[in-house]
């Protein structure tokens, strides 16, 4: 999961960024700057699926990466039972909100 | 082995200063690698918010728009691209291929995974602009 989310992080991250976090607020017509056409892609299950890959794997690979960072700056303590579970636990967490939130936001919808 | 002597031996630990990172650009930019994962992290749970707007149907959705948004997104893509070549640059080492029994020069695969970066971003900024109209 470490490779992968790494993989998916590197690949699809910065293009989300630059054109939903950056152009789409400075003006260029975004699928997400309005409620209709965000709506009718997010009940898309590709669109779904695609939504879970990009969040919940990096946030394995985040999650390994922030721990061992501890480690790196002198907190032993992050290489614990309780630090995996806090770290690694909060991936899972992130993952299952995810699948809740694309389940409950927009019905499913092949058009 | 006694328990006595059991009990005296110990892990001998050298002592690491807590600024040890600042010491060298090398280490620097190791540490700096590690941590583009926070801010990347932050902005993708603001991606969460995002969709979760669109459960309070049209009249209650608002994308985020401020400049300070802008500003975070910039330095948030900063430390993506900063996580991507570093990361992308890696495959060359990890990754061992072998066609017609001779292997394929490392330099290859680092620019095959910049290529797939190049595609899949034009791919997913076309869909996101496309049916943003």
């Amino acid at each position: 999961m470490f490779a992968q989310g790494g993989v998916i992080a590197a690949v699809l991250i910065p293009v989300h960024v630059l054109v939903q976090g950056i152009l789409g607020p400075l003006g260029v017509p975004v699928v997400d700057r309005h409620y209709d056409t965000w709506i009718s892609i997010l009940g898309n299950p590709i669109v779904k699926l695609y939504l879970l890959v990009l969040i919940a794997f990096p946030f394995f690979h985040f999650a390994h990466r922030l721990r061992y960072l501890l480690v790196d700056l002198g907190v032993p303590a992050a290489k614990s039972v309780p630090a995996q579970v806090i770290f690694y636990g909060g991936a899972v967490a992130v993952t299952l909100f995810t699948i809740w939130l694309l389940l409950t936001t927009a019905p499913l919808s092949l058009g | 082995m006694s328990a006595a002597t059991e009990g005296a031996t110990r892990v001998y630990r050298r002592p690491m200063p807590s600024g040890w990172w600042t010491r060298r650009a090398h280490y620097f930019w190791y540490i700096v690698r590690e941590f583009t994962a926070l801010p990347m992290a932050v902005w993708l749970l603001w991606f969460l918010v995002e969709i979760q707007r669109a459960q309070n149907g049209p009249k209650g959705y608002y994308p985020h728009s401020s400049t300070g948004f802008v500003i975070f997104s910039v330095i948030v893509l900063l430390f993506a691209l900063y996580h991507s070549v570093t990361f992308l640059s890696l495959a060359g080492v990890i990754l061992h291929f072998r066609v017609l029994d001779r292997p394929i020069p490392s330099r290859l695969i680092v620019l095959s995974q910049f290529g797939l970066w190049l595609v899949a971003s034009a791919v997913v900024a076309f869909v996101l602009v496309y049916f943003g109209r």
